[in-house]
């Protein structure tokens, strides 16, 4: 299709455009041959892996749709313009003079050793802060973090297999967070943490 | 006063009269027709052979699809919830187990369980069991199918009692609605100068595929009513009009029927929703014969060529956009699709139905990944709930039902508010 559109949009928080582009523009392309952001990663092409996932804001703070991740790769620019886009250029935070700060879910990552190749990593990061800001929303009990979690980052795939420090990383940055789960916070001591847990299954 | 005393009385007379006399025609059966095999005197080849024909039976009935355990484990030990309007039903155990199942049954009483609806002892099965489309097996099948039966493992797990609200859950009040509604039991026999091929076909949809249950309309007692095969809305789905003009109309040809029955792909879509378990547990495992009969009977050798299809029909800009945006990089920017993961939108059958109910689901709630049949398969498609508002979501249908499905209304976000309510209410 020749048809072009004008793109206009926030992309973590900064404005872009207008930019004239073919009206279907998918995400990715925008993003990496457009705005040089090339840290949204592109595997399968096809929606499946979420590598590429991004957060696209409908204009209402804390919706549904601005609160679920959407794979770029297969998500047109047409659904983007207007809104406000976060990447993963936009996870970290500043220390106030101009030095990036890891955000809690980066830092977990880095803490756990959660990544190998990291090529999904951008993707985790995505999934992850998502379901921080639901929580922040609505927040979960304490047993149900495990099963929360795993639902949450379900859809991503790491093909050098590191699930197991990836959730652990999750799990520790929902469970420490206040605010992110109900009931009382489980002894710091994982000793002492048996007959309490045991008292809530 | 007295008089009309006396009027009351007469009334309540005559009702008692005519629901007795329904009673009775409804518990009256004809007489069962003679057992094609003595399984007391059965060698075992002959056995063997009836067993793999029962199997063929219950394929072509797609008796699992009913009462296969939801829990996993048996295609037989019921537990499959049906929702409907007057409550759910469960499908319940038809394994041989003497105890929860049909272990003690004949094939007499399977016969009358499958043609007529009634268990042995008199019990009414209620009609999600679909005996007034079964009333014309013919008793060799069903004797293979017994034969078949009684050759599973037995399942011992009591059936589900069925969770009906009054008066559904009375099961003699349904030897009435079986006087009004139930066909005679009369084993299928090829009509006058029928071909062969058109009559197995029609034995297929109309008796043992049971295919009108869902797709032929009902009447308020819901019994199926004019036209057979029309479409109607159950559990939550839209099913479509299978009648040959309309199928014609929608672009399916004799190929295409014959691809989506077998592999569960076609230019004209997938089976989703309530389809797509037919199409494993039935269809799938179908030999071409009877595929080429089922085509014969709803096409009548009848098709329409992909060039044919409706013209577009002025449509909604808006509704690109959030195609471009949401649905094309998938689907490609004309609807192309993609092979094995995502099915074209340029020829799908969804667009172009009266009943806008399927499109509207799938965009909102997406498919899970569906493992089709011999190796295809399409990918995961996500569910666009949250991300569209109700007139969002009006001007998508609009513009894919104007694009592709030749429909020139215009629907609106109190139509889309109505459609999704229509939608799955459990």
């Amino acid at each position: 299709m020749a048809d072009r559109i004008t793109f206009e949009a926030t992309v973590n928080g900064q404005k872009v455009g207008p930019l004239d582009i073919p009206a279907d523009l998918m995400l990715t392309e925008l993003l990496h041959e457009y705005l040089g952001l090339t840290g949204t990663r592109v595997a399968c092409g096809q929606g499946v892996c979420r590598a590429c996932s991004v957060l696209i804001d409908d204009g209402v703070a804390g919706s549904a749709a601005a609160l679920t991740p959407l794979p770029a790769c297969v998500t047109g620019a047409a659904y983007a313009s207007g809104k406000s886009i976060r990447t993963i250029e936009g996870m970290a935070g500043d220390d106030g003079q101009g030095n990036p700060v890891p955000s809690a879910i980066q830092q977990a990552f880095l803490d756990h050793f959660s990544f190998q190749c990291s090529f999904c990593t951008p993707g985790f990061v995505i999934s992850a802060q998502a379901l921080v800001e639901r929580l922040e929303r609505a927040p979960v009990p304490r047993d149900q973090v495990e099963d929360t979690v795993l639902a949450a980052m379900n859809e991503n795939i790491c093909r050098c297999t590191g699930y197991v420090r990836y959730l652990g990383a999750v799990r520790d940055v929902v469970l420490n967070t206040p605010g992110l789960t109900t009931g009382d916070p489980e002894p710091a001591v994982t000793a002492a943490a048996g007959p309490a847990a045991g008292g809530r299954g | 006063m007295v008089r009309l005393l006396r009027y009351l009385a007469i009334a309540v007379l005559l009702a008692l009269i005519v629901t007795g006399l329904l009673y009775w025609k409804g518990t009256r059966l004809a007489p069962l027709p003679p057992a094609t095999v003595d399984f007391a005197a059965l060698a075992a080849p002959d056995r063997a052979a009836l067993v793999a024909r029962g199997a063929e039976v219950a394929r072509d009935a797609d008796c699992v699809a009913c009462h296969l355990d939801p829990e996993g484990g048996s295609e037989l030990g019921g537990g499959y919830p049906m929702h409907l309007p007057m409550g759910t039903l469960y499908g319940t155990n038809i394994s041989p187990s003497r105890e929860h199942g049909i272990g003690e049954w004949s094939a007499d009483d399977l016969y009358r369980a499958v043609a007529w609806g009634v268990a042995p002892g008199g019990r009414n099965l209620y009609p999600a069991m679909p005996y007034v489309s079964y009333h014309a097996i013919t008793r060799a099948d069903s004797d293979a199918l017994y034969a078949w039966l009684m050759a599973q493992r037995p399942v011992e797990k009591p059936s589900r009692r069925p969770d009906l609200m009054f008066p559904f859950n009375v099961r003699p009040a349904l030897s009435l609605w079986n006087a009004l509604f139930r066909p005679d039991a009369q084993p299928f026999a090829p009509a006058e100068g029928e071909a062969p091929d058109r009559a197995r076909g029609r034995y297929l949809v109309d008796v043992l595929g049971h295919c009108g249950e869902c797709h032929t309309p009902r009447n308020l007692a819901f019994a199926m009513t004019e036209p057979a095969l029309g479409g109607q809305v159950l559990e939550g789905a839209y099913a479509p009009d299978l009648q040959q003009n309309s199928m014609v109309r929608r672009g399916w040809n004799p190929d295409d029927l014959i691809a989506f029955l077998h592999r569960g792909v076609s230019p004209q879509g997938v089976p989703t929703l309530t389809m797509l378990p037919v199409l494993q547990q039935s269809t799938s495992h179908m030999d071409d014969a009877s595929l080429t009969a089922i085509s014969t009977y709803l096409l009548g050798g009848q098709g329409r060529a992909a060039a044919a299809l409706p013209a577009a029909v002025s449509p909604d800009p808006a509704g690109r956009l959030h195609y471009l945006g949401l649905c094309a990089g998938c689907h490609g920017t004309n609807g192309q699709g993609q092979p094995h993961s995502s099915v074209p939108l340029a020829t799908n059958t969804t667009a172009m139905m009266d009943d806008p109910l399927n499109l509207v689901r799938v965009i909102r709630e997406g498919i899970a990944p569906q493992e089709l049949a011999h190796g295809e398969r399409m990918q995961r498609m996500p569910g666009y709930a949250a991300q569209l508002s109700d007139q969002q979501l009006a001007e998508l249908v609009n513009y894919l039902r104007q694009q592709w499905g030749g429909r020139s209304e215009v629907l609106t976000a109190a139509d889309m508010q109505k459609l999704i309510k229509a939608g799955p209410a459990h």
